[in-house]
C-alpha cells in the first residue's frame, strides 16, 4: 500500500514535467471575474472591461496622467452654440477585425445598439437623444441637455465600436462568444474560464509588445495568489483578491520580488445613512456619526494600509475634488453633538449597520468600527451589525429598510459627475426628503432644495465654474452627511519579474499591449 | 407474479413518477427563487442605474410580467425541452449546462474511480487480522477522510502541490496556453479521440489535484462500508459452512464473503454518483473547476432564475435516472431483493 502511495506521489512530478510550453511571448493574465460575454452591451464587470480594453478602442482615452486623448475620434467634440449638439470627427483607415472599414455608420450602429440593448445603456440614453451620421467620418450626438463631461463619458470602453457586418444578426441581441472590434488584439478563443487575444496585424495604432494574452479566470483569492506565486500566471489583477493576499503581494513587490502597479482611484467605500426615518432623520445625529469614524484606524486595521482614508465622494484626481469636505475624526466634537441630540447621559443611541456578508472586508469594517465606537464613544452610541448578501442588501436599500449600509461605488468613467449624480440625484422630492431618484437607490433618501438643479448645472458648465460648483455641492452634502465616505480604492496588478512593469491607463485598465516578457529575468519569477 | 415482472412494474412506476417529481421540484425552485429577496436587476446593476433604466431592463428580461404568466411560460417551455435563456448573458440555458455538466461528470467519475480503488483497497487490507494495526489504520483512514472539511483539505492540497512544490496547476480545467479539445466536453475523452497527447497531458495535469482530493475524501465511505460489510459477511453462517467444507481462506473471502459485502457498497456508490452529478461545490470552487455546482452557485448569486431552474431540473432528472439504474443493477445482482 505504502509503495503504491509512494509511486503515486512520484508520478506527480513526472506529470508536472508534462507542462505545455508557453506559446512564444504570450502572457498569462489572471483575474477572478468570470467572463460570460464579450459583447459591450452586456459588459458591467471590471474583468470584462479589462478584456474589452485590449479588443476594442474607445472614441477617447484617458492616459495615465488623467489627460483626455482622442483614439477613434481625431479631436474633441465640437459643441453647437446651445451645447446640445456634439460633432465628433472620426479616424480614417481603421479596420475591424473582420476586415471591414470603421466609419461613422459603424460608430453610429454601435452607439445606437448600446443605447437600445446595453445593460449600462442608460448611461448614454439618459444624455443622448440621437446619434446622426453627418459625413462618412463624422457623427453628431444630439444631447438631451448640455453635458460637458461628454468626452469622458465617451471614454467608457463599453462604447467601443463593433463591426456592423459581424453584428448584423445581433443588432438587437447580444453576441457573447465573439468580438469584432478595432482594438490592438483580436479574439482568438473564447471560453467562460479562458480567453485568448492575439495581436491584430492590421491594427491602425501601436502594435502590442507581446505575442498575445491568455486570460484565465480563477475562482478564489487563494488560487489567484498561488498562481502568481508559483509562476503559473504572469500577471494578476486585484479584483477578487482578499486583502491579506494583496498585502502579501504588496510586500513582495516592495522587496523587489514582484512588480506592482496601482491604477487610478475609482472606487469609494461609503456608508449610506437613511435620512428620512428616525433616528438618522436628525441632521445633528448624522453630523455626529460623521465625526465618529476613525478612518485612519479603520484603514490600517481593515485594509492593512492598502487603501487611503477618504473624506469626500469624488476621487482626489478628478475635477471638483475637495479632500477635506467631510469632517475628520473628532470624538469630542461627536460627543457634543450626541449630547445635543439627547444621548450620552445614560442613553445610548443604537444604530443598525448592515454590511455585505459576501465581501470579507465589509464584515471586518463593521466589526472594527463597532469596536472603535465602543472604545471611544461607548456611552453615546453603539453599532448593531448585521451581515446581508449583497444582492439582498441592494434590493432592501431603496425600500428604506437599512438604516446604514456599508458598500462601495465604482465610477463607470472618471468624472465627478459619475460619482455625485448616481448617489445624489433626485427627480421627486418633498423638502429634504427624496421620494424618487438615485438618492433613493443609494439608500440615503436625502436631497436639499435646489441641489438637483446644482447637480444638473455642474455637468453643463466647465472649467473653474464647474470646479467651484462641485466643491460647493460636496460641502453642502457633507454638512448633511447622507453618505459617509470611508476609503478610496484603486485597481492594482502584480506581475512576476519576468514581465515588464505593468501600467494602468486613466480609466483603470492595465495596458495589456505594453506588457512583454523579459528574457533575462525568466528564472526569477518565483517569489 | 414472477420477480422479473415485479421489477418491471417497479421500474415503470418509478419512471412514471419522475415527471411529477420534476414538476414539483421545478415549481418549488421557481417559487423559492421569486420569494428570495433581491432580483437579477439588483445582481446586475447593484445600486447603479436610475429607476427608469432598472424598469426598462426588468421589462427587457420579462421580469415585469405577473408571476403566474412567468410560471406558465416557464412550464410551457419546459414541456418542449426549452430551459429558457440566461438572464446574465442571454445564452440558452441548455448550452450553459452542456458546457458545465461534462466538467462535473468528468471530475466525478475520475474521483469516484479513485475513491473506490483506494477506499476498497484500504478497507480490504485489514481483513486478514481484525483489530490488527492495518485494520486500525484503515478504520482511522475511513473516519479521518470522511471527517475532513473538503474546502480545508482542498486548500492544503492546492498549497502544497501547486503553490509550494509547483508540480501541478493551482486551478482551472485546461492550460491557458492551449486550445481546449472540441467534442463532447469531456476533455480526457476528446483529447484521446483527437490523439492529441499535449491536450491529454494538459487535461490530466489539471484534473489530478481536484480528482485526487475529492477521491480521497470520498474513499473513506468505501473503506468503512467494505470493512463493516466484509466483517459481517465473514461472521455469517454461509461463510462458516464454506470454511467447514475445507475451502481455503482466500477462496472463502474472495468468492463467498466479498461479493456479498460489495452489494451494499454498490448502493453507496449509486448514492455517491447521484450526489456527484450535482457537482462537488467546494472542490469546484477551490480548484476553479468550471463544473455545474460552481455554475449553479454563480447563478444563484446573480439571481439568474432560468439558469438555476434549468440546472436543478436537469440534475434532478439525472439523479432520478441514476437511482433507478442503481436499483435495477442491485436487483439484478441480488436475487433476495423483493419489490
Amino acid at each position: 500500500m505504502a509503495t503504491r502511495l509512494a509511486s503515486l506521489l512520484l508520478a506527480l512530478p513526472l506529470l508536472a514535467a508534462c507542462q505545455p510550453t508557453r506559446s512564444g511571448q504570450s502572457l498569462i493574465v489572471a483575474t477572478k471575474s468570470r467572463i460570460d460575454s464579450l459583447d459591450p452591451v452586456q459588459a458591467s464587470r471590471i474583468g470584462v472591461m479589462q478584456v474589452l480594453s485590449g479588443l476594442g478602442d474607445p472614441l477617447y482615452a484617458i492616459d495615465g496622467n488623467g489627460r483626455l486623448e482622442p483614439r477613434l475620434a481625431t479631436a474633441l467634440p465640437v459643441l453647437s452654440g446651445d451645447g446640445r449638439r456634439a460633432r465628433i470627427p472620426l479616424r480614417q483607415g481603421v479596420l475591424f477585425h473582420d476586415g471591414t472599414r470603421f466609419d461613422a455608420a459603424a460608430m453610429a450602429f454601435s452607439l445606437r445598439r448600446f443605447m437600445a440593448i446595453g445593460t449600462l445603456g442608460y448611461q448614454l440614453s439618459e444624455r443622448v437623444e440621437s446619434v446622426q451620421v453627418i459625413a462618412p467620418y463624422e457623427i453628431e450626438l444630439v444631447l438631451k441637455r448640455p453635458f460637458t463631461p461628454l468626452p469622458r463619458l465617451l471614454s467608457a470602453i463599453v462604447l467601443t465600436p463593433v463591426s456592423p457586418t459581424a453584428y448584423q444578426r445581433h443588432r438587437d441581441k447580444p453576441l457573447n462568444d465573439r468580438f469584432v472590434g478595432t482594438g490592438p488584439y483580436a479574439l482568438a478563443f473564447f471560453g467562460g474560464q479562458q480567453q485568448r487575444l492575439t495581436p491584430w496585424p492590421r491594427y491602425w495604432g501601436r502594435r502590442p509588445a507581446n505575442a498575445g494574452i491568455d486570460l484565465v479566470t480563477l475562482s478564489n483569492s487563494t488560487a489567484l495568489f498561488g498562481a502568481l506565486r508559483s509562476g503559473e500566471v504572469d500577471l494578476l489583477l486585484n479584483s477578487g483578491l482578499e486583502i491579506d493576499h494583496q498585502q502579501a503581494l504588496h510586500r513582495d513587490a516592495a522587496a523587489g520580488r514582484l512588480r506592482e502597479a496601482i491604477g487610478p482611484a475609482q472606487g469609494i467605500a461609503l456608508v449610506s445613512l437613511l435620512s428620512d426615518q428616525p433616528p438618522l432623520n436628525r441632521t445633528v445625529l448624522r453630523q455626529a456619526v460623521a465625526r465618529s469614524l476613525d478612518r485612519a484606524t479603520i484603514v490600517r486595521r481593515v485594509t492593512l494600509g492598502l487603501r487611503s482614508p477618504q473624506r469626500q465622494l469624488i476621487p482626489p484626481d478628478l475635477l471638483g475634488s475637495d479632500p477635506s469636505a467631510w469632517p475628520p475624526y473628532d470624538p469630542a466634537g461627536a460627543r457634543v453633538l450626541y449630547r445635543q441630540a439627547g444621548y450620552c447621559q445614560g442613553k445610548v443611541l443604537t444604530l443598525p449597520l448592515t454590511y455585505r456578508s459576501d465581501i470579507p472586508t465589509d464584515r471586518l469594517f463593521a466589526l472594527t468600527w463597532q469596536a472603535q465606537l465602543r472604545r471611544d464613544l461607548g456611552d453615546c452610541v453603539t453599532l448593531e451589525v448585521t451581515g446581508m448578501e449583497a444582492t439582498t442588501a441592494y434590493s432592501q436599500l431603496d425600500k428604506g429598510a437599512l438604516t446604514m449600509l456599508f458598500y462601495d461605488w465604482v465610477g463607470d468613467y472618471p468624472d465627478a459627475e459619475n460619482f455625485l449624480m448616481p448617489l445624489l440625484s433626485c427627480s421627486k422630492a418633498e423638502g429634504d426628503r427624496c421620494l424618487k431618484g438615485n438618492s433613493v437607490q443609494g439608500g440615503s433618501f436625502w436631497t436639499a432644495p435646489g441641489l438637483e438643479a446644482e447637480l444638473q448645472r455642474s455637468s453643463q458648465v466647465d472649467g473653474s465654474d464647474r470646479t467651484a460648483l462641485l466643491v460647493a455641492i460636496q460641502r453642502r452634502v457633507a454638512a448633511a452627511n447622507p453618505y459617509l465616505p470611508v476609503w478610496l480604492s484603486a485597481q492594482a496588478a502584480w506581475g512576476g519579474l519576468g514581465v515588464s512593469q505593468p501600467r494602468f491607463d486613466g480609466s483603470g485598465r492595465v495596458m495589456l499591449g505594453e506588457l512583454r516578457r523579459l528574457p533575462a529575468a525568466s528564472g526569477a519569477r518565483r517569489p | 407474479m414472477s420477480r422479473r415482472s415485479d421489477l418491471a412494474r417497479y421500474l415503470a412506476s418509478r419512471l412514471a413518477l419522475a415527471p411529477l417529481m420534476l414538476w414539483l421540484i421545478a415549481s418549488l425552485v421557481f417559487l423559492l427563487l421569486r420569494v428570495a429577496p433581491g432580483d437579477p436587476i439588483d445582481a446586475l446593476l447593484g445600486t447603479r442605474a436610475p429607476e427608469a433604466a432598472r424598469a426598462a431592463l426588468r421589462a427587457q428580461l420579462g421580469l415585469d410580467r405577473p408571476l403566474s404568466e412567468q410560471y406558465g411560460r416557464f412550464l410551457g417551455h419546459l414541456l418542449q425541452g426549452d430551459l429558457g435563456q440566461s438572464l446574465t448573458n442571454g445564452e440558452p440555458v441548455t448550452r450553459l449546462i452542456q458546457d458545465s455538466l461534462p466538467a462535473s461528470l468528468e471530475l466525478g467519475v475520475v474521483a469516484l474511480l479513485l475513491a473506490a480503488m483506494v477506499g476498497l483497497a484500504v478497507g480490504f487490507s485489514g481483513i486478514g487480522r481484525p483489530e490488527g494495526r492495518l485494520d486500525l489504520a484503515g478504520r482511522l483512514y475511513g473516519i479521518g477522510t470522511y471527517a475532513l472539511p473538503p474546502f480545508w483539505a482542498a486548500m492544503v492540497v492546492q498549497l502544497v502541490f501547486a503553490v509550494w512544490l509547483g508540480w501541478l496547476p493551482v486551478g482551472g480545467r485546461f492550460p491557458a496556453t492551449l486550445m481546449p479539445p472540441q467534442g463532447t466536453g469531456f476533455y480526457l475523452l476528446d483529447s484521446l479521440r483527437a490523439g492529441d497527447w499535449q491536450q491529454l497531458g494538459g487535461s490530466l495535469r489539471h484534473l489530478v489535484l481536484p480528482a485526487a482530493t475529492l477521491g480521497l475524501l470520498l474513499s473513506g465511505i468505501f473503506t468503512n462500508a467494505l470493512r463493516l460489510n466484509l466483517r459481517r459477511a465473514l461472521g455469517s453462517d454461509y461463510v462458516e459452512a464454506a470454511r467447514s467444507r475445507g475451502l481455503s481462506e482466500r477462496r472463502v473471502v474472495l468468492h463467498h464473503a466479498l461479493p456479498n459485502a460489495l452489494l451494499p457498497v454498490l448502493t453507496i456508490t449509486g448514492i455517491t454518483v447521484a450526489s456527484l452529478i450535482g457537482g462537488a461545490l467546494l472542490i469546484e470552487v477551490t480548484f476553479s473547476w468550471p463544473g455545474i455546482a460552481f455554475r449553479l452557485q454563480e447563478a444563484i448569486a446573480q439571481r439568474d432564475y432560468p439558469l438555476v431552474q434549468g440546472i436543478v431540473v436537469v440534475v434532478a432528472a439525472l439523479v432520478v435516472l441514476v437511482s433507478v439504474l442503481v436499483d435495477l443493477v442491485v436487483a439484478l445482482l441480488d436475487p433476495r431483493i423483493r419489490f
